[in-house]
């Protein structure tokens, strides 16, 4: 396993909280994890604009269309929700596994099989009526996104095989699949790209702010954010995931069947990219894309670092890379700066996250000795 | 299958794995000090990056050779002291070196050059050929080990002073030591971070190379996330050869074998594409699958 501490999301510590003289340092607490993310967020920020000073842009002039296109309007504002939908799934996705201690970057490759998977209900069968077809389409994509990462998942639990190697090469199997069945078996004759047919009306979710193309899978995923927050804290698996992750060697001798935990939390990682992959068919595309994801699985580890796999911290931040990934495209129009920048920013929101993960870790060593 | 294309895919077999190879060599180095480096895969990219831009605007191949080491080499620096002084989570910090190349390659490659996806500047050279005098003449092994790159020949020396200079060398018995246990080599007086520094530091230069075979081996052309995960695999090959040199030089020879098998298969069969290009990564997860497999039923057998 590798040596991945994560501190409690701040949600954790209420048990501790309830005798009146802790609560102040239970707020404290709080209040410091945001100072330390704005820090973080600050700091990634000139980054940036060291980057764009250093290579001839106008940092000011860019940042400032990067906000403006994604805040400064009503429809601005839906967009940057849009853009942040996938990311609250892949982000979930990222922080159920770390906080058990599994890397698990494997929902890059569910996003696409279970984005293919929805795509595939969607144009198939064409005569079932919305309530129905809809559900099935994401029934389906979370259930083939799961078993994707269920496959590292097993190895990792049983053989050891180390599971951020096998998730990362088997991202590359999905992508290069998807990509075969669009141009092979489901090749749309007379399309010039790369793309399955269109899936029926009836499969496709209700926009919320047209002309935005912002859709119901947000509330989906918004949901599915609080759902997470019920199960880390509230249920069996909640607290099994969260003692792995904090002690594998003391979980087992409390009869805890570690590869068990590895297995589900593995699953529910893949089913959370699968959603994100249908929620962007089905609400955007209206057809399975090849290469439609551009990393949003890493943007989505980016997001859990940086919160820490606190499910709510990991909504807001969401929003927040959304923001950037909506406004990147305008900043690259209107001064000039190519929207990679937005990987530079996660890069060195990443570096952070490196610090500091070790800082709490070394911090609680002292502590316990 | 005749003799003459099973030598073919052997030397095409020996090229493709040489970035690999000394991508390996550079992970293998990290993991005898005890430091999993997952940034090969970024170091990689920063160094054909590099070597492509440096020795375009230079004019001179050898001088982008250089820059891709020292450059590769800067980064792992960073890397070292936020690893080794800052004690960050190793891990997540060489997520971040691997993220921040694919952005920093992508954004200089537009704002530099105007160039998207790919650059190839016109009148760089790639690396010269060499031919080994009485190799040459032996038929077959004449055909399939002579005539490479300069980097090849390289990487196989590597593999013999990597070999060298842990099992020979005080520094090597060092790192080695720090690898098993690092407590009792800081109590026996092992200057351990400096041990570790030399080794990380020594991995990034072998990384940049890496990076530069693959953009001035044979082509001189750099395109986005043109590692595509190489970095990864040469690390599959050190958990396949366990950190040893030789026996993961043969994992890179098997997985770059795999490489050249599904080009042959995308050129010589109507399958589509995409499916033997899924070929070299199944492999490695296969194979580590399998290693992991026997691995367990050995220890199994010990234990009963």
């Amino acid at each position: 396993m590798h040596d991945v501490e994560m501190e409690h999301e701040p949600g954790s510590g209420e048990g501790e909280a309830k005798s009146p003289s802790r609560i102040p340092e239970a707020f404290s607490g709080a209040l410091m994890n945001i100072g330390k993310v704005v820090l973080t967020l600050v700091v990634a920020l000139l980054m940036g604009a060291l980057v764009m000073e250093l290579s001839g842009k106008d940092a000011l002039e860019a940042y400032e269309a990067l906000f403006r296109s994604s805040l400064g309007s009503r429809t601005a504002i839906a967009n940057t929700l849009l853009a942040a939908t996938p990311l609250i799934f892949t982000s979930l996705s990222a922080a159920i596994g770390f906080r058990a201690g599994v890397f698990n970057v494997g929902a890059e490759g569910s996003l696409y099989l279970g984005g293919f998977a929805a795509a595939w209900v969607g144009f198939t069968f064409t005569n079932l009526p919305s309530l129905v077809i809809i559900p099935l389409a994401f029934l389906a994509a979370g259930l083939v996104g799961g078993i994707w990462c269920y496959i590292p998942g097993v190895l990792k639990a049983r053989l050891a095989v180390d599971e951020l190697v096998t998730t990362i090469l088997l991202n590359y199997v999905a992508i290069l699949f998807t990509e075969y069945l669009v141009n092979g078996p489901f090749l749309v004759p007379g399309v010039a790209n790369a793309m399955t047919e269109e899936i029926v009306m009836a499969a496709r979710l209700p926009r919320l702010a047209p002309p935005s193309q912002l859709n119901a899978s947000f509330i989906i995923a918004v949901f599915a954010g609080l759902l997470m927050v019920f199960v880390m804290t509230k249920t069996r698996l909640g607290y099994e995931l969260r003692a792995t992750g904090d002690n594998p060697v003391f979980t087992r001798w409390a009869g805890i069947s570690v590869p068990a935990v590895i297995e589900k939390v593995m699953f529910i990682g893949g089913l959370l990219g699968g959603l994100a992959g249908a929620g962007q068919v089905m609400g955007v595309h209206y057809r399975f894309v090849a290469g439609f994801s551009s990393g949003l699985a890493f943007s989505g580890m980016t997001i859990a670092l940086l919160v820490r796999n606190s499910p709510i911290g990991a909504i807001l931040a969401s929003l927040l890379f959304g923001a950037l990934r909506s406004g990147s495209a305008t900043m690259e129009i209107f001064s000039d700066v190519p929207r990679d920048l937005i990987t530079v920013l996660e890069a060195t929101i990443i570096f952070f996250a490196a610090m500091e993960i070790s800082f709490d870790f070394f911090k609680r060593r002292r502590h316990d000795r | 299958m005749t003799v003459e294309t099973i030598s073919n895919i052997l030397f095409a077999s020996l090229r493709v794995s040489t970035p690999l190879l000394l991508a390996a060599l550079a992970g293998l180095i990290s993991q005898r000090v005890n430091l999993l480096n997952i940034a090969l895969d970024g170091l990689m990219l920063f160094g054909a990056f590099a070597a492509v831009v440096f020795g375009a605007s230079l004019g001179n191949t050898w001088l982008g050779l250089l820059l891709a080491v020292i450059l590769s080499t800067v980064i792992t620096f960073l890397f070292a002291v936020v690893v080794i002084e800052l004690e960050a989570n190793l891990i997540v910090a060489g997520l971040a070196v691997n993220i921040l190349a694919t952005g920093l390659t992508s954004y200089l490659l537009e704002v530099l050059f105007d160039a998207r996806g790919a650059y190839s500047p016109g009148g760089l050279v790639s690396l010269p050929r060499i031919t080994l005098p009485v190799i040459e003449s032996i038929p077959v092994l004449g055909d399939i080990l002579s005539g490479h790159g300069v980097l090849v020949y390289f990487s196989w020396v590597m593999v013999v002073l990597v070999a060298f200079l842990l099992y020979r060398t005080p520094l090597g018995i060092h790192m080695r030591a720090v690898g098993e246990h690092l407590e009792a080599s800081e109590t026996a007086g092992i200057p351990v971070k400096r041990v570790q520094y030399i080794a990380l530091l020594l991995g990034g230069a072998l990384a940049g190379l890496a990076g530069a075979q693959l953009s001035v081996g044979n082509l001189t052309l750099f395109t986005d996330n043109m590692i595509n995960g190489r970095g990864f695999i040469a690390l599959a090959a050190v958990f396949f050869g366990a950190a040893r040199p030789g026996l993961t030089a043969v994992g890179c020879f098997i997985f770059g074998m795999f490489e050249i098998l599904q080009f042959r298969l995308q050129t010589a069969t109507s399958i589509p594409s995409q499916l033997p290009q899924m070929l070299p990564y199944l492999i490695v997860v296969v194979v580590l699958t399998a290693l992991n497999l026997q691995r367990r039923r050995r220890k199994a057998v010990i234990t009963e």
